[in-house]
This record gives structure tokens, sequence and C-alpha cells, in this order.
């Protein structure tokens, strides 16, 4: 495994679309990185221009401070999981598994092979596959054998784009855990994509938010959830999503828009009233929707909560936590 | 009434006529050939015989006249011979002739052979490189350059063999195997391109990428992972090939006439005593439809995916 580093990178397709601006992150060996960001932001842009899939157009990418911009893909020495796609399917699950060890450029003994195969498959449990053809395979059991393509070696980095997309709900969360469990007893350096961000704050030692093309935050979960630098930052993580409202409503008057986590909200009394306009029960909390001066704020309460709409409510809100962001959506810092 | 199949089936009713449609249009087509083949078992007198027979006694001696050259001896110095060593010696010589050698046949065959599968080779192999190319890469007037490579379809081969007989004279590619392969290989590039082209476009660039990462350099990848998956149109494209150069007779009868000569120039010069040795052309033709025949068989299992490219994926 090794530490990746990008270095103001510039990417743009048919000299046109710009797709990557100035791109910097390190990535840690044996980190695991999440970059986040709605589609078209330059997410699997950069996957693929670690991999060597895209020539770039100017910056630098490192692997253990080795320059390696230039190389081709295959002596890279990286392993990728693509969201689709993803096994060759004149292959038997086996083959599949033991291509990349079979590539001229490792040229292993075939019992070396067949143990690291074998190893892969049990922990993805998938033995009793390994003589199926791929297509022969459910989609959850083809993209675990896909993972398991990028795990059966220890490339410098595992490039992952939106590996666990394609999947039902359950078996996402499945994969999610093994996901993690795999990392950490490998201490593996995974780059990995994804618009769910579910997948990021489970997943992730670091999120970086992809904005058209540029790196707008880099932190922990925590941080890019607690203390985002700007609007657009925090709406990527949370759920139900965060409001975002005027100052003025709550008499910060000299503070353009306000942004406030559903969970800070508290019902019952304080000093604003309100209507609910619709209940939702999910179980553990109940996500409250009030019409506030014609704004719509979205409360979450821990249990059940019982009321009827239009019925008039009251509630508080916890000002430390309010995020205060000035006229270019940017955050304002208090002193 | 068969209530249980779905409205998208085609009925029973339905079916039956496309299968009475289909016999019936097999028949049509399979009289000419069936002509052929039993005239190859008639003998010289019964395969001119009016009104024609369609009952007739078998006979070989339209393979062993097309296998043997042999001359009209008399009487007398057939009876001087000694007795005949085989069955195909007395049938000859029941005809008053002796075998004077083997004939031209075999040796036509195997040219033909030899030119049908190397140009198909040549032009599938070359085809999917470039096809390959045309598909993944950003070639400069790409859409030009396809177009000027489908427009050597645009007018009839021959209309060039003016040229190219001279052009072969003076490369001393006349009369030559190679010379034939080249040719066959042009006339077919074409065609193996444009097929192949869109099988290649079928196959996502994600395989190959896959690949490369796994430790393969372009060209590796493009043997392991995308020439198997364009199997179908491989095969689609090496059987219009092969028909192509294994039937073609008019560059042959311009170009070959020795060294390289194929079967369908020859084929028609077997000429018998008093007229044409029809049982010895019939035996010609059979054999000469049997390698074709053999390799769509051979193929037929991707062929029948490859007719219906573009139209269903996976």
């Amino acid at each position: 495994m090794a530490k990746v580093e990008l270095k103001k990178l510039f990417k743009t397709y048919n000299k046109k679309i710009k797709a990557l601006e100035d791109i910097n992150l390190t990535i840690e060996d044996g980190q695991f990185f999440v970059l986040l960001g709605p589609s078209g932001a330059g997410k699997t842009t950069t996957l693929r221009c670690i991999a060597g899939l895209e020539k770039i157009d100017s910056g630098d990418v490192l692997f253990d401070d080795e320059n390696i911009t230039h190389d081709q893909p295959a002596s890279r020495d990286v392993s990728f999981v693509f969201q689709q796609y993803s096994l060759y399917p004149h292959y038997t699950v086996y083959e599949n598994l033991a291509f990349p060890l079979r590539s001229p450029m490792r040229k292993l003994p075939e019992e070396e092979i067949k143990n690291k195969v074998e190893k892969i498959a049990e922990m993805l449990k998938i033995t009793n596959k390994l003589k199926n053809k791929a297509t022969e395979l459910s989609g959850g059991e083809m993209q675990r054998v896909a993972i398991g393509r990028a795990l059966v070696r220890e490339p410098n980095i595992y490039l992952m784009d939106e590996p666990l997309s394609s999947l039902d709900a359950k078996l996402r969360e499945t994969l999610r855990v093994e996901l993690k469990n795999i990392q950490l007893n490998l201490n593996a350096t995974i780059l990995y994509v994804t618009h769910d961000q579910a997948e990021a704050t489970t997943l992730a030692d670091k999120i970086g938010v992809l904005k058209e093309g540029k790196i707008v935050q880099i932190g922990t979960p925590e941080e890019i959830y607690e203390n985002p630098n700007s609007i657009y930052v925090s709406q990527r993580l949370g759920s139900p999503k965060i409001n975002i409202l005027p100052g003025s409503l709550f008499k910060l008057n000299n503070i353009t828009k306000i942004g406030l986590r559903p969970e800070n909200i508290e019902l019952g009394n304080g000093p604003y009233e309100g209507k609910v306009i619709s209940t939702e029960n999910l179980g553990s909390e109940t996500v409250v929707a009030i019409n506030f001066q014609d704004n719509e704020i979205l409360a979450s309460i821990q249990g059940s909560y019982n009321s009827s709409i239009n019925e008039k409510i009251n509630f508080d809100i916890n000002t430390n936590k309010v995020l205060k962001f000035d006229k270019g959506d940017q955050r304002i810092y208090e002193r | 009434m068969d209530t249980s199949r779905s409205y998208l089936e085609p009925s029973s009713f339905s079916k039956k006529m496309a299968a009475a449609i289909i016999i019936v249009y097999a028949v049509i087509t399979l009289i000419p050939i069936s002509w052929m083949v039993m005239t190859s078992f008639k003998n010289v007198d019964s395969a001119i015989s009016y009104p024609p027979e369609v009952l007739f006694e078998p006979s070989l001696e339209g393979y062993v006249n097309l296998f043997t050259n042999r001359s009209r001896q008399s009487q007398e110095y057939l009876d001087s011979l000694p007795p005949p060593e085989n069955w195909y010696e007395e049938l000859v010589r029941s005809r008053e002739m002796v075998i004077t050698g083997p004939s031209k046949f075999l040796g036509r065959y195997s040219n033909s052979m030899i030119i049908g599968f190397g140009s198909t080779f040549a032009s599938v192999f070359l085809g999917a490189l470039a096809a390959y190319a045309f598909s993944r890469f950003r070639v400069p007037l790409k859409d030009d350059l396809l177009f000027f490579i489908l427009s050597t379809r645009m007018f009839p081969p021959i209309a060039v063999a003016v040229p190219i007989f001279i052009m072969y004279r003076k490369l001393g590619l006349g009369d030559t195997h190679l010379g034939m392969i080249i040719l066959y290989t042009v006339v077919n590039l074409s065609l193996a391109v444009w097929l192949l082209k869109g099988f290649m476009d079928e196959i996502p660039k994600e395989y190959e990428e896959a690949a490369m990462i796994d430790g393969y350099s372009r060209l590796q990848a493009f043997f392991k992972v995308v020439l198997p998956q364009a199997m179908t149109g491989i095969a689609a494209t090496a059987i219009f090939c092969m028909i192509f150069s294994w039937n073609e007779y008019a560059f042959a009868v311009l170009l070959t006439q020795f060294n390289a000569q194929t079967a369908p120039p020859f084929i028609p010069t077997i000429i018998g005593e008093g007229g044409l040795d029809w049982p010895a052309i019939g035996a010609g033709t059979t054999l000469f439809l049997l390698p074709v025949m053999i390799f769509t068989i051979i193929l037929r299992k991707h062929l029948l995916r490859g007719i219906t490219f573009g139209a269903v994926r996976k």
C-alpha cells in the first residue's frame, strides 16, 4: 500500500468541458478516503486519472512521493472496482479472480494464484461459485466477485467507483460493513467514490467534497457534518436534509442564510410558532415538517410524535448549532 | 384453444404458416443443389438423357473422371494389359480407356483451400484490429476514412481487373497464392472492418480498462478480453469473407493459370469426350460445396447470434 498524492490536477474533456480544476489531495497509507459529490462533480474522473485511464492536462500524481503521472495503467499497480461491467463474461469466477494475478507483469506460480483466489473467495463467501460462469451470478454476487478481483492483490491503492450502487439496500449495507472490516484487516489504502452519504460517513476516515471539478472541503466525517464551510457542503451530509433558511426568520438580520440541522430543533415549547405540514414516522425517529412564516422547516424527534396536520406547534432552536452563511453561501465563522 | 401462451408469442397457426413457407422456400433453393449432387452420381449417358432421369443406378464414374486423366485405347491393347488392380481401373476400362495419371483437380482444390482460408484469416484479423481502432481511438478524419473504406465496395471489383492485372504482372504476384490472398483480403477488408466495428462498439470499454488496470497492455487486453467477446461478429464476418473468396471466379480466371489456379475456374474446363463431362463437373462442384458448408456449420452457433447483432443486448 502507498500514500497517494494529487497535485494541481487539471483535466478537460474535448478541450472544452472542464472536468477537474486544481485538485490537490493526499491519501495517507491505510486511509479510507471517500470522494463525495453529486453526479458530474468529477469523482469518477479523479479515479480514472489516478488509474491512468485518462490523460491529465497538467498536474502530478504521486505514489509514495514517486511521480507516476505518465505511467501506463498496467504499471501503476492499482486496482479498480467499476460501477458496472465489472466481470469478464467469458471467464468463470475463478478465472476472473485469477486474471490480475496471471498478468504478465506478475507471473505468479499457479499454486500461489490458487491459494490467493481461494482465500479471497472465502472472505467474500463465494467459494461455492468459483466454477460458475460470471454471467450466471446474481447482481450481488457479481459485485462481490468484482470487489474480490480488486482485493486479490495488494496494489498501491484500491480505487472504487460506487461499487455498491447497483445493489439492493440490504445487500449494500452488508457489503458496506464487510468492506470496512476488510479495509481495517488489510490496512488498505482506498479511494472510494459515492454520492450516498450513509456510505460516506460509515466508511470514511476522511471525506473530500467535490463541486463542479473542485475540491471544496476535506475533513473527517464529523468535521464535514458539524463544520461545513459552505451551504453546498452542509447539504452533502445529514438525513433528513439540513434546513437552509433566511437569517431574518430568527432575528439574525445581518446574516443572509442560516443552516439548521433537523435534530437541533426542539418541539413542544419555545418562542416560535408554526403549523404542522406533515409527520413521517421512521421508527426510531419522526420527521415533522413545519410551516414557519411560509418557510418549510424539517425537525427530527427521537421516537414517535403525535400531531395532526395544520395543528399549531411551538418550537425552539439550538442557537449554538446554527450555521451562518454569507451572501456567497460561504460559512461565517464566529470569533 | 391454447390459452396459456403469452400475447407476444405468435399463435400456433402463424407458426405453422411460417414453417410451411420456409419449407417451400428450402425445397425450391435445394432443387438445383440436389440435382447437382444427383448428376455427380450418374454415368455420362444418364446425365444427359432425355427425359431427365430422377431414378437412376448410382455410379462413381463422375468422381473417378474428376480425379483422373484417361485416354481411349483399342480393345486389343486393353486385352493385352494385366487385369485391373482396383475398382476404378475396372470402371475406366469398361469405357475402353486407361488411366494415364491423376487430374489437376486435387491441386486446384488445395489452392482454393489455401487462398480461401488464408484470405479469410487475414481479412478477419486485420479487420478486427482496424475495427477496434476505429471503435476506441480518436482517429483523425474517422468518418471520412470509414466512408473511404466502404467506397471500395461501390464498384464491382472486376472493374479494376485490368490495372490489377498489370500491377500483378509487374510485381510478380500473378498466379501466386500470396497474390490471390492479398487480392481477396483487400476486397473483403471493407466488409470486415464495417461489420466488426459494429460488434466492437457493442463491447463496453470498461472491460479493456479493467484488464489494463489488472496489469495487461492494451494489445494483451484486446486479445484476452475483446476478441473472445467479439466471437459472434468474427464468426459472421469469417463466413461472409470465406464465401466470397471461395466462390470468386472472375479474378481467378484472369490472374491464375497453373500454380495458384483455384477450383472455380478449373471445374468448367473438365472436358469429356464429345461434350462436357457432366458427372465429373457435378462431382467437382459437390466436393467444392463441402468446405464452406462444414465451415458454416462449425460457426453456426455464433452466426445465429451474429446475424441479429445490434438487436439484442445479452
